[in-house]
C-alpha cells in the first residue's frame, strides 16, 4: 500500500492519509476484505503520530469506506457497485476533460482527439 | 528496602577495602577498642549518608519504587549493620591479634555510643546539609572548651570517670535499661527524620 | 478513553513560581508532548507526576491511583528519564544496572542488553565519563529496561544529535506498537512532536493552557498576515497577540474559522508551529499584565 505524505502541503496529514486510502479502494487496489495496516503500525511507517492515523482511519470508516473489528483490525468494505461505477466514472470524466484541455491548448480538433482515443484504444486490447 | 542497604555496601566497597586493614592496624598499635570503634562505625555511615546526599541522586532513589520512609530507615538499618560489622571485626581482631575476648560490656558501649551518636547527626544531616556538620562540630568543640574552662572544669574527668562506673556497674538491669534507653532514643530519631525527609523537595 | 496521569485542580507555590489551578489529564495508548518556554512549570508538573514534590493542594491519580496508599505500585510501573545525570558518577553501567535491577519485580535483562547494544553502550566504562548523549541513552535503557506502562521523559532529546533524536523517535514509535504504554514527555524542540505527538499540552507561566489532539492545534490555530488597515480596536480583540511593523502585521488566533469569516480573502492564512503558538502567547500574556 503506497501513502506518500507531503509535510508541506495545506491540507492536513490524516487528510492525505484519507484521500490516499480513499483511492486506492475506488480504483480496486485495496479490494473488498482486505485487512489495512494497523494505525500503530501505518503511523511508525509514515513516521506519524498514532492519532493522525487514527483519525483518518476514523473518516474512511464514517464514510463507509472501511470498517473495524475489535481486536481484529480494520478492513476494507464491501462497495456499492452503483455508487463505485459512478464515481469511476468522474474519474474518468476529469481525466478526459484534462486530454480536452490539452488538446484545445495545442488546437486539436474533436475528430483528431477521437482518432487518437479509437488508436489507443484498440492498441490497448 | 533491603536493596538500599545492599546498596550502600556496594558503593562502598572500595571505601570499606581502605578502612578495614586501617581499623587492623589501629587494633595492632594497641588503641582503645571502643574509640575505634565508635570512630569507624560513624565514618562509614556518614560515608553512606553523603554517597546519596547530592539532590540528583534523591530524585533517583525517589523515582525508583521506594517510599521515603524506606530511603531513611534503610539508612538507620544501615547504620546499625555497619556499627556491628566494626564490632566484630574488633572482636576477632582483638582475638587474633592480643587473643583477648572482647568483653561484652565494652561492645555495648560501642553500640550505644554509635547509636546515640547516630540519633543526633541523621536528623541535623536531613534538616541541613553535610557541609554544615563540619561548621557545626567546631561549633560544638567550642562550646565544649568554653564550659570545660569556665564553668566545669574538671568535665573531661567527671565523663571519664562516668565511663568507668558504666563499665563497671555489677547489676545487668543498669545495663538493660540503658539499652533501652538508647533503642528509644534511636527510634525516636529513625522518626523525625522520616518527618523531615518526607517534606523534602528535590 | 482511560487516562493515565490525571491531576485535577493542582496548586504549588514556591517562592516567586506558582502552578495554579493546574489540571491535565494523559490518555492511555498515546503520546503526550508538554510545551512551554524554560521556568513556566514543566519541570516542577513532572517532580508533582513523579512525586518528588507534593501538591500543596488538589489531587494527582496516576494509573487511576493515588501517591498515598500506592506509592510502590505506581512507581513499578513507571520508567523515567530527566535531563541531568542522576546516576551515582563513580561507577559503570553495569554496576548502575546492579543498582537499579532489584528494585524492579519486572526487569528484563534482556531487554537492558538489547538496548546497551543498540546504543553502542560501554558496560565497563565509570557514568562520569559519559558524554551529554550517551547520559540519555544509559537513563532510556535503563527506564525502558523494566517493561514500563508509563514512560516519563524530562527534555529527553536535548543535547542530542539530529540523528540520534531520529533514532530515538523509531523507538518510540516501537514501544506505542502494542497500544498498552504511554509516553509523557516535555520539550522545547517542538519539531520532536511532529513525528510522533498525539497530545500537545501547553504550560505558560503555571498555567495550562490546552491540552490537545495535535491536527486540532494545527485546525484551530493560525497565523494571520495582512496589511495595517485592517487592524483596529475591534478586529485586534480577535487575536491572541499581534506583531505589527511598517510592512504588515502578523497574528496568531486560536479561532481560524472565524478569523476567515471576519477577513476573508485580504488575509493570509497559515498553518502555525508550536513555536509559533508559544511565541505570540508569551508575547500575548505580556501585554495584558
Amino acid at each position: 500500500m503506497q501513502i506518500l505524505i507531503s509535510n508541506s502541503s495545506k491540507e492536513p496529514i490524516y487528510g492525505q492519509i484519507y484521500v490516499q486510502i480513499k483511492k486506492l479502494i475506488l480504483t480496486g487496489e485495496l479490494q473488498e476484505g482486505q485487512l489495512l495496516p494497523s494505525m500503530r503500525q501505518l503511523a511508525k511507517d509514515l513516521e506519524i503520530s498514532v492519532i493522525t492515523t487514527k483519525r483518518a482511519y476514523e473518516e474512511l470508516e464514517k464514510n463507509g469506506f472501511i470498517y473495524s473489528i475489535v481486536g481484529k483490525g480494520s478492513f476494507v468494505s464491501e462497495q456499492n457497485m452503483e455508487m463505485m461505477k459512478e464515481r469511476k466514472m468522474k474519474v474518468i470524466e476529469e481525466k478526459l476533460f484534462v486530454a480536452i484541455q490539452n488538446g484545445k491548448e495545442m488546437g486539436l480538433s474533436l475528430a483528431e482527439l477521437k482518432e487518437m482515443l479509437t488508436l489507443l484504444y484498440t492498441e490497448d486490447e | 528496602m533491603f536493596n538500599l542497604i545492599r546498596k550502600d555496601f556496594v558503593l562502598q566497597k572500595t571505601t570499606l577495602m581502605i578502612m578495614i586493614p586501617v581499623l587492623v592496624v589501629y587494633l595492632f598499635l594497641g588503641t582503645s577498642s571502643i574509640w575505634i570503634g565508635i570512630v569507624f562505625s560513624i565514618v562509614i555511615t556518614i560515608n553512606a549518608y553523603t554517597i546519596d546526599e547530592k539532590s540528583s541522586i534523591n530524585m533517583l532513589l525517589n523515582s525508583l519504587p521506594y517510599t521515603r520512609k524506606e530511603i531513611v530507615s534503610s539508612k538507620y538499618i544501615g547504620a546499625f549493620i555497619f556499627t556491628c560489622l566494626v564490632v566484630f571485626i574488633i572482636f576477632i581482631g582483638n582475638l587474633i591479634i592480643h587473643q583477648e575476648i572482647t568483653i561484652w560490656k565494652d561492645i555495648l558501649l560501642i553500640v550505644s555510643l554509635v547509636m546515640v551518636a547516630i540519633s543526633f547527626i541523621f536528623p541535623f544531616l536531613y534538616k541541613f546539609k553535610s557541609q554544615y556538620m563540619l561548621t557545626s562540630s567546631l561549633v560544638l568543640f567550642a562550646i565544649y572548651l568554653v564550659v570545660i574552662t569556665l564553668f566545669i572544669p574538671n568535665l573531661n574527668d567527671k565523663i571519664e570517670e562516668f565511663v568507668q562506673m558504666l563499665l563497671t556497674l555489677q547489676t545487668a538491669q543498669y545495663y538493660l535499661f540503658i539499652a533501652l534507653l538508647v533503642m528509644a532514643l534511636y527510634a525516636c530519631s529513625w522518626l523525625l527524620s522520616i518527618r523531615i525527609y518526607g517534606k523534602k523537595v528535590f | 478513553m482511560e487516562n493515565v496521569i490525571e491531576l485535577q485542580h493542582v496548586q504549588k507555590s514556591f517562592d516567586g513560581f506558582q502552578l495554579k489551578d493546574f489540571s491535565v489529564t494523559v490518555k492511555k495508548g498515546f503520546v503526550t508532548g508538554f510545551i512551554g518556554g524554560n521556568g513556566v512549570g514543566k519541570s516542577t508538573t513532572i517532580k508533582l507526576i513523579m512525586n518528588l514534590l507534593q501538591p500543596d493542594s488538589g489531587t494527582i491519580s496516576i494509573f487511576g491511583l493515588n501517591y498515598k496508599e500506592h506509592e510502590k505500585e505506581i512507581k513499578q510501573r513507571i520508567g523515567f528519564v530527566f535531563d541531568e545525570n542522576i546516576f551515582y558518577e563513580n561507577v559503570t553501567l553495569a554496576e548502575m544496572k546492579g543498582i537499579i535491577k532489584p528494585a524492579y519485580l519486572n526487569w528484563d535483562d534482556n531487554l537492558f542488553n538489547h538496548y546497551v547494544q543498540t546504543f553502542e553502550l560501554p558496560l565497563n566504562k565509570k557514568i562520569k565519563a559519559f558524554s551529554k548523549g550517551m547520559m540519555m541513552k544509559a537513563s532510556l535503557t535503563i527506564a525502558l529496561s523494566h517493561h514500563a506502562e508509563l514512560i516519563i521523559m524530562d527534555e529527553p532529546t536535548s543535547g542530542l544529535d539530529p540523528i540520534f533524536r531520529r533514532e530515538l523517535l523509531d523507538i518510540l514509535h516501537d514501544l506505542m506498537q502494542d497500544g498498552d504504554k504511554t509516553i509523557f514527555f516535555s520539550t522545547h524542540i517542538t519539531t520532536d512532536l511532529d513525528r510522533i505527538a498525539d497530545y500537545i499540552t501547553f504550560i505558560h507561566n503555571g498555567e495550562h493552557i490546552f491540552t490537545k489532539e495535535f491536527y486540532k492545534v494545527e485546525e484551530e490555530y493560525a497565523i494571520v498576515k495582512g496589511g495595517m488597515e485592517l487592524l483596529d480596536g475591534d478586529t485586534e480583540q480577535e487575536f491572541i497577540a499581534i506583531r505589527k511593523s511598517v510592512h504588515g502585521f502578523v497574528a496568531l488566533t486560536d479561532n481560524k474559522t472565524r478569523i476567515e469569516n471576519i477577513f476573508g480573502e485580504t488575509v493570509l492564512i497559515e498553518k502555525p508551529t508550536l513555536e509559533d503558538i508559544m511565541f505570540y502567547t508569551k508575547k500575548g500574556s505580556e501585554k495584558h499584565v
